[in-house]
């Protein structure tokens, strides 16, 4: 039990996830939202390359894995840019006060 | 404060230490030497070593109150995760999340915690609003995915010996993934284009009047 | 290697749409450059994005419809994709034409506007045509990030700015859930081939006792969370809440292509991946089973249920035309899942034919919007008073593409909604019918509800005295379009053999 094997991984990646979930749902700060985002890719990350090791053998896992870092950096260059552009007209990046539509 | 810094910066240096020896022995050829430490053996140490600095980076990007301490706690969540994929024989993958993750997506996301507060201000809306969902929800998915995690009869084979993955990477990369590889170009230009238009100046001169139809 | 590498450039055969958007994307940014300075630049580059299309829809109408699988099982060319491209190639097309009369997006923008947008339709030609997780993951991560841009793309209106900030991070948190999801399919199959799936879940449910019902647990975990990737893009609930917010804030020609483009390549998605690999093939009567019995066309079904009617419920209240739309769109979402969750020939045509239909009526009246918008300068249904005395044609095209998104006779709506009521009724005299039954009833008083806050419109422009006076007269171009589409409803309405056949020709499926 001790020893490490499939399943620790994915339990790490689990965790990561649901800490990843938690911070999106918790944060008000669009920059921690993101972050939320990047753990969540990183907890299947972790999943993608422990099963790669553990069940498939060969590369396709840690393939994938790369296109989602790569497509991660992506995302994050976007997200901020915008929340840049946010901040730039409303002096604040908090999701919720970004709310001039709700009628 | 100063202290703190050391103390990351040691952290940093201790994970980066590890993936590039680890990595290089591993393009060797060699094998983790196996030591014994009491019940664990070296690896299953360093495993629970770097798995607890995971979580507890995570659980400081979810949690804390400064969104600066959140930044470092993703830094050290990313790290973690990098030192994992050692374990699981993807060297270059570990790399690449030093390369690109650590230095390119969390320095980007530092630049706009930066830019979006006065530097001098640390403490700014982090503050976390409904913790009661927050937790909720936690207690909702944890379970769930832990068991799923461990009940699940995976179908495991025994893995092959780490060995270095690059050449394999590269030759997939170019013959089965080629299509995804060709578009993960398209999607980085289309993606800094978009990027360079959201955040640039907007433009005021040489526009013809189009205001008037 | 070798082999691998043959297939690859055999491959480029069947991709020559794709390759023409591709490169004409870039091509735009570069004229987008070179012709800095010229004056006539929105027309100029209008015509090259219209050329590319055209190419790209020239070379997709000679590529053969045959079944094959491209680039070693990354993506599939066959007829099922071929009519979904067919509906992008004339939302893009459509898009450029509206944007190039109107000033949505100012001169010295509509240049990267217009080679974005293209990235945008070849990202959901890869949707609709992916047969591999990755792809899957790439076609939709290619479609929302760009889209993210385009709804943010004028930098001092902070309801775009606000909108685009909403639509990332919820399709950010989305496509995250949705790649977590894919990694137990992943672990659980060992594959990330679509086509190879259902085979292997068939396999898996094969173990029984404690073990299976983990199993189970795992697949139906994993499909869940799948599924929110593509209920993002289609604005189904519980992903919905995106989609008011950035329908109203982004510039209304990008929302009119929002919500028929990425919602019909999500649906093309949806298609390919629950009825091609979680389902098994289809009977002679038409009729597949979802396979190992996992209850996703139950859930699909709940879904569908509570898309409508919170959609239809939401939007009787709102007095902003864009904000009404959006949630008439989510609304027209669930409907259109009811197809998905009948698991039938049926059902999937009428999907299908929804999708094709919904193109014309709702970039019809988001085009209306768009007239009204530039005749007063707002959104609001109170300046909708007496439309048909201020501009009688844009009135009664509104009036056309109303009745036909409620789904009256004579109009083309009603010939979707017809099909797609007609597979749920199908399935209510088999197994779970009861539950098939209550899911058309729920969707019949739907569609009650949607005749009052369609009708509300109608009545204020119809029956209410004008309190606003307009600027500018609609443009020419814009009362042609309008005269189009609301000809096509028409005729459609009446004679939909064409649209019908054209779908049951396109049903063919690669399947592994």
């Amino acid at each position: 039990m001790l020893h490490v094997g499939l399943q620790h991984f994915l339990v790490v990646g689990a965790l990561l996830f649901s800490l990843g979930l938690l911070t999106v749902a918790t944060r008000r700060n669009a920059i921690g939202v993101l972050m939320g985002v990047e753990l969540i890719l990183n907890g299947a990350n972790v999943n993608f390359v422990a099963f790669n090791h553990y069940v498939t053998g060969g590369v396709s896992g840690q393939v994938f894995a790369l296109f989602v870092i790569v497509l991660a950096a992506a995302e994050a260059a976007v997200g901020l840019a915008i929340v840049l552009a946010i901040f730039q007209t409303f002096r604040s990046i908090d999701v919720r006060l970004a709310d001039t539509m709700r009628e | 404060m100063p202290r703190k810094i050391v103390i990351w910066v040691v952290l940093a240096a201790l994970v980066v230490t590890f993936v590039g020896v680890l990595g290089a022995r591993m393009a060797e050829g060699a094998v983790l030497p196996e030591i014994i430490l009491g019940p664990l053996g070296l690896t299953d140490a360093l495993f629970y070593l770097f798995a607890a600095m995971t979580f507890a980076g995570a659980a400081t990007v979810a949690l804390s109150k400064n969104i600066l301490h959140s930044a470092l706690g993703l830094l050290a969540a990313l790290m973690g995760t990098g030192s994992l994929y050692v374990f699981l024989s993807a060297d270059f993958l570990a790399v690449t999340q030093l390369l690109v993750y650590i230095g390119g997506v969390l320095v980007l996301i530092l630049f706009a915690v930066m830019l979006t507060n006065r530097i001098t201000e640390v403490k700014i809306s982090n503050a976390s609003l409904g913790l009661v969902g927050g937790g909720a929800l936690l207690v909702a998915t944890v379970p769930v995915l832990v068991f799923v995690a461990i009940a699940t009869p995976w179908a495991t084979i025994v893995p092959a010996e780490l060995a270095p993955t690059t050449r394999e990477i590269g030759n997939a990369f170019l013959t089965r993934w080629l299509l995804p590889f060709e578009l993960a170009s398209l999607v980085l230009l289309a993606t800094l284009i978009g990027a360079v238009v959201i955040a640039r100046k907007e433009l005021k001169q040489d526009e013809p009047d189009t205001s008037v139809s | 290697m070798e082999q691998l590498i043959g297939n690859n450039l055999a491959s480029v055969a069947g991709f020559r749409p794709e390759l023409v958007l591709t490169f004409g994307s870039i091509a735009l940014l570069v004229l987008d450059l070179v012709l800095r300075r010229s004056r006539s630049r929105r027309a100029l580059l209008a015509g090259a994005a219209v050329i590319v299309l055209g190419l790209a829809a020239v070379l997709l109408a000679a590529q053969s419809t045959a079944s094959t699988p491209l680039f070693n099982g990354m993506i599939a060319s066959d007829a099922f994709a071929t009519f979904f491209k067919w509906i992008f190639l004339a939302a893009g097309f459509l898009t450029v034409l509206i944007v190039a009369q109107g000033d949505d997006y100012p001169s010295p923008r509509v240049g990267e506007f217009y080679g974005l947008l293209l990235a945008v339709v070849l990202g959901m030609f890869l949707m609709a045509s992916a047969t591999n997780l990755l792809t899957i993951y790439m076609s939709i991560e290619l479609v929302s990030m760009v889209s993210y841009v385009l709804a943010g793309f004028r930098k001092s209106d902070r309801k775009a700015a606000e909108a685009s900030l909403k639509y990332v991070i919820y399709g950010s948190v989305a496509s995250g859930v949705m790649l977590f999801g894919m990694s137990y399919l992943y672990g659980l199959l060992g594959t990330f081939d679509v086509l190879a799936f259902a085979p292997k879940i068939a396999e898996l449910s094969a173990t029984t006792g404690a073990a299976g019902a983990a199993t189970k647990l795992a697949l139906v975990v994993a499909v869940v969370f799948v599924s929110s990737g593509v209920g993002y893009k289609i604005a189904s609930v519980p992903w919905h809440m995106w989609c008011p917010d950035v329908y109203e804030g982004a510039p209304t020609p990008f929302t009119a292509f929002l919500s028929v483009g990425p919602k019909a390549a999500g649906f093309a998605l949806a298609l390919r991946f629950f009825l091609g690999s979680f389902a098994g093939p289809m009977g002679a009567n038409g009729m597949a089973e979802s396979i190992a019995g996992i209850p996703w066309p139950a859930v699909i079904g709940v879904l569908s249920a509570v898309t409508m009617t919170l959609g239809n419920l939401t939007a009787i209240a709102q007095t902003n035309l864009k904000r009404l739309l959006a949630y008439s769109s989510i609304a027209h979402a669930g409907y259109t899942l009811m197809g998905l969750a009948t698991l039938s020939a049926l059902g999937m045509q009428g999907v299908m034919i929804y999708m094709l239909i919904y193109l014309v009526m709702n970039l019809g009246a988001f085009l209306v919007v768009i007239v009204v918008a530039e005749a007063t300068g707002s959104e609001s249904i109170f300046d909708y008073s007496g439309l048909v005395h201020r501009h009688p044609l844009a009135a009664i095209a509104f009036g056309i593409f109303l009745f036909s998104l409620t789904g009256l006779p004579p109009f083309a709506g009603f010939t979707g909604k017809w099909y797609l009521f007609y597979a749920v009724i199908e399935r209510a005299s088999g197994p779970a019918g009861f539950w098939y039954g209550a899911l058309a009833v729920v969707g019949a008083l739907n569609t009650a509800v949607s005749l009052y806050y369609y009708a509300r419109i109608i009545r204020a422009m119809f029956l209410e005295a004008p309190h606003v006076t307009d600027r500018v007269a609609p443009k020419l171009g814009y009362q042609l379009m309008l005269g189009a589409f609301s000809a096509a409803i028409l005729v459609f309405g009446i004679w939909w053999a064409p649209i019908v056949e054209w779908s049951q020709r396109s049903m063919v499926m690669l399947r592994g």
